[in-house]
């Protein structure tokens, strides 16, 4: 049985080594003396909370400890059973081993910690083989999956698979891999293969602003028209990790969510690269989508994390304005989406029609 | 010409956040204190998410001469002191700011509004919003009927200049005296208004409440079957609050906690715990149902109103270690008012599923602690298999949805107590919302706001349930009026020892929340 000394450490965030058979029992009665301590008005009342299960795939200890870190902010709005895993098959030396820590936040009035608890897990070398079987019994019935793979995962496709099978979503970011464009049609057919999991890209979570006000265009009926009317959307943007893919997923959901035949999109959607020297750069640098009478146009500003959008039809399809980027850092973006939880049918049908137009080109 | 398709493609799967058409808001009382603290904190905390129309301005209207810069520079000083967002965005400020603007005029003077009406289709011009209006009513409820008048006689609804633009009006609380100032006011609005266009402020149905309600009761499969008289003892709605009358001793005076706080906060709680499941989430099949509940409410006569509602007024007493003065000693209250600051009262509701059901709601000031909740109280198990063998008599199970402070739901259930005796105790399983989902929930007039500019209605009162719940509470008043003072209770504890004895004659007692 833990004491009240392992108790403070755990719930001040430090790990503490555990058998891998024991995590489950360790954790129980480490909530257990909380919640007896909690008796005592003099301690902090602590109350442990969870909506999900949060697995994070780790290749190298710097990835692990990101995890950690946005795990520890994540948390305050996500409550959840963190599961941390850095997996090193390519090591020689055997290895399975478990720790156990929690993330504390001050709720309301300050008098009440919500705590949550990460589990880690290092497996190293043919220890790997049983890193499936130490996760299962670790998740927390009746509560939604994510797995959050840092990396590539069709480089480690087996192991994917594996966890794949008992997650209910993805999340991933093209932008960190290498040479994402040419295995577009290699991610559009794994999303396929698991029909009951929802797949995301961070890399197109940073496209919601770009999205949003592109779609505000055509909000009023007036304006709507113009969108049957599109000649061509001219995509410009920088050189930066996941730039250019960011560029096609973008014109390739317009032409998607246009029902554009292949031919349609590969004519009207250009893309080009540009120098881009903005250090709050985004990727895209503008689009600019033409009609007959009206161009519109979004444009990133250099040096402030804001986008301008324009009409050039006075008062018609609403006023030049600005508006501001989400955080684009890993917790922000991972909170937007596990904010929503709904399976990401535009992105997916972006991402097809991005296979088809990518090869085309 | 081409015509538009009947949704925009792109909109798909970006949040289903309707986007709020162009808007203009004019706030009558714009220097007001309802204005800095609420409307404008909440208007730059709709800017700052992002969720406020793209064409937008807001125009503040007040007699105090002011520049628009002025204006903007007070506005700015409100915002930081009251925005939940801090410290204040200032690219965000900035873009806001340059749509506020100050309109001076006195409420009564046709040329104010004439020239407001100049200025405003200059504003469509310059900024896109269309003729489309949301008027705020954020003064005394005095000038309400005058404000209204004035909008439709110097052709400020119904524009020639855009005919088809949309213009609302939000009304602040309170809505009426009685049922025949309500009435009288319903008519005004009704002269220049359609009742799609009217929204009617409850900054209790602001509240993530409702929502949260109608989740509870009808995305739960386990709840429904037992939410009726064959399973509900009774039902206990408490609003309670620490505070006195705080410098509105001279509104409170002529009000009382009535009409203040039943009439319309307690009255829509107890309508969306009662109601029916609608047929919709939206506005009017809400309203329909909440409605349905208040008129199977049957008025008391005045021999009910003795027998059905106690009230009170608080004494002198202590609150956190504070000495407090009695209500008879606040500022602008009379010292031998008769208006009540506390009052219980049972109330039935006419129909199949809560025949014989009472809902016994309180309210008070100068209570222990400021608290609201729900908390549906089931009837006890037969005691055949436990009653003999435990040595606490067993605690039917209670549900209690908790509205304020900490949000949640908390279910008491028995349990047996470990061990070889067959001892039961109630545990509490407590769910919290700030628990659970981290503390974000937009504040209420936020969303009030948010949805009047959109349009939605289900979050506002609608004509028929605010002069129904009048005519329920009139009728107490009128029973009241030849009654006994109110009882007086020491400020700090649970209100008079009437109020005990009230429920204990029904074999009842009052939760401690
Ligand atoms: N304050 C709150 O927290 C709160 C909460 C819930 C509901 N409410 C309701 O909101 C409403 C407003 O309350 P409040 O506290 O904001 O009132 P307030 O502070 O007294 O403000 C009144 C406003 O009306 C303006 N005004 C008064 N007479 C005028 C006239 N003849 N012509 C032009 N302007 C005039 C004042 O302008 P000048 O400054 O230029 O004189 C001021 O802007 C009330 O119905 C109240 O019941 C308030």
């Amino acid at each position: 049985m833990p004491d009240t000394a392992q108790l403070q450490t755990f719930t001040a965030g430090v790990e503490t080594a555990v058998d891998v058979a024991q995590i489950e029992r360790q954790l129980h009665e480490l909530w257990q003396l909380a919640a007896e301590s909690a008796k005592d008005p003099s301690q902090r009342q602590i109350t442990r909370a969870c909506l999900l299960n949060f697995i994070v795939f780790c290749e190298t200890d710097a990835e692990s400890a990101h995890a950690s870190e946005v795990i520890s902010t994540l948390t305050s709005q996500h409550p959840c059973r963190a599961i941390v895993l850095l997996v090193q098959p390519d090591v020689a030396s055997a290895e399975l081993s478990a720790s156990i820590s929690a993330h504390c936040h001050l709720a309301g009035t300050g008098q009440k910690q919500v705590c949550c608890e990460q589990i880690a897990i290092h497996a190293s070398g043919p220890g790997v083989a049983h890193l499936g079987a130490a996760v299962l019994p670790l998740l927390e019935s009746d509560l939604p999956t994510v797995l959050w793979w840092q990396g590539d995962f069709l480089k480690r496709i087996d192991l994917f698979r594996r966890l794949v099978a008992v997650a209910d979503r993805v999340i991933y970011d093209t932008s960190t891999w290498t040479d994402p464009q040419p295995q577009l049609g290699d991610l559009a057919r794994r999303i396929t293969e698991h029909p009951r999991c929802s797949f995301v890209d961070l890399s197109w979570t940073r496209l919601g602003l770009w999205r949003r006000l592109a779609a505000e265009f055509f909000d009023a009926p007036n304006c709507r028209t113009e969108l049957a009317r599109i000649r061509t959307v001219d995509i410009v943007h920088g050189h930066g990790p996941g730039a250019s893919l960011r560029a096609l997923l973008y014109g390739s959901w317009i032409a998607a969510q246009l029902n554009w035949p292949v031919a349609e999109a590969r004519q009207k959607i250009h893309l080009s690269a540009r120098e881009d020297r903005d250090a709050t750069s985004v990727g895209i640098l503008s689009i600019a989508i033409k009609t007959d009478d009206a161009t519109f146009s979004i444009r990133k500003n250099f040096g402030e994390s804001t986008a301008s959008a324009t009409v050039d039809m006075p008062n018609a399809c609403g006023l030049p304005h600005k508006r501001a980027f989400w955080p684009e850092d890993d917790t922000s973006l991972l909170s937007q989406e596990l904010d929503l939880g709904t399976r990401h049918t535009v992105y997916e049908k972006a991402l097809a029609l991005a296979v088809i137009e990518d090869v085309s080109r | 010409m081409q015509t538009a398709p009947p949704t925009n493609p792109l909109q798909e799967g970006l949040s289903a956040q309707r986007t709020p058409e162009p808007c203009v808001v004019v706030i009558f009382g714009a220097t007001g204190d309802l204005t800095h603290r609420k409307l404008v904190p909440a208007l730059y905390n709709l800017a700052h998410e992002g969720q406020l129309p793209q064409s937008f301005a807001i125009v503040g209207f007040a007699r105090r001469p002011k520049t628009h810069d002025q204006f903007r520079a007070e506005l700015r000083d409100a915002v930081a002191h009251s925005s939940r967002f801090q410290p204040i965005n200032p690219a965000v400020w900035e873009s806001l700011a340059q749509a506020i603007f100050y309109h001076q005029s006195e409420f009564g003077d046709a040329q104010g509004y004439q020239k407001l009406n100049a200025f405003l289709q200059k504003l469509d011009a310059e900024r896109g919003t269309a003729g489309h209006r949301l008027f705020y009513l954020a003064t005394a409820p005095t000038e309400f009927i005058g404000i209204i008048e004035q909008l439709g006689a110097n052709g400020l609804i119904h524009s020639q200049h855009a005919p088809t633009a949309s213009q609302r009006i939000i009304v602040e609380k309170p809505f009426g005296h009685s049922l025949s100032t309500a009435e009288e006011l319903n008519q005004a609005l009704a002269g220049a208004f359609d009742e799609r266009q009217i929204f009617r402020i409850d900054h209790y149905l602001g509240k993530e409440t409702v929502q949260n309600i109608a989740a509870l009761r009808f995305a739960n499969e386990i709840f429904e079957p037992l939410w009726n008289q064959k399973y509900v003892d009774h039902i206990q709605i408490t609003v309670a609050e620490s505070l006195g009358v705080e410098g509105r001793g001279s509104y409170y005076d002529g009000s009382g906690a009535l009409r203040d706080m039943v009439q319309n906060h307690m009255m829509q709680l107890l309508s969306l715990v009662a109601m029916e499941p609608p047929t919709t989430l939206d506005g009017p099949a809400i309203h329909d149902e909440k409605v349905k509940v208040l008129r199977a409410i049957r008025p008391m006569t005045p021999e009910q109103v003795q027998q059905f509602t106690v009230r009170g007024q608080y004494a002198r007493g202590s609150m956190a270690g504070q000495a407090v003065p009695a209500y008879r000693e606040e500022k602008n209250v009379s010292p031998d008012s008769r208006t009540e600051t506390f009052v219980a009262l049972k109330l039935f509701i006419e129909n199949w599923r809560w025949f014989g059901v009472p809902f016994y709601l309180r309210h008070g000031k100068r209570l222990p602690k400021g608290v609201a909740e729900i908390a549906v109280q089931f009837k006890a198990p037969p005691a055949v298999l436990f009653g003999a063998e435990s040595t606490t008599p067993l605690q039917p199970n209670a549900l209690v949805m908790r509205i304020q402070p900490d949000e949640g739901i908390a279910i008491r259930m028995n349990a047996k107590v470990p061990g070889n005796a067959l001892n039961l105790q109630p545990v509490k399983m407590d769910f919290r919302y700030g628990g659970s989902f981290g503390a974000h929930s937009p504040e209420a007039y936020e969303r009030l706001l948010h949805d009047a500019i959109i349009g939605d209605s289900t979050l506002f009162t609608r004509r028929d349930e605010v002069e129904r719940s009048w005519q329920i509470v009139d009728a107490i008043i009128e029973g009241w009026n030849s009654a006994p003072a109110p009882f007086p209770y020491e400020s700090g504890i649970w209100g008079p020892p009437e109020a005990d004895k009230f429920i204990e004659r029904d074999g009842r007692e009052w939760r401690r929340p």
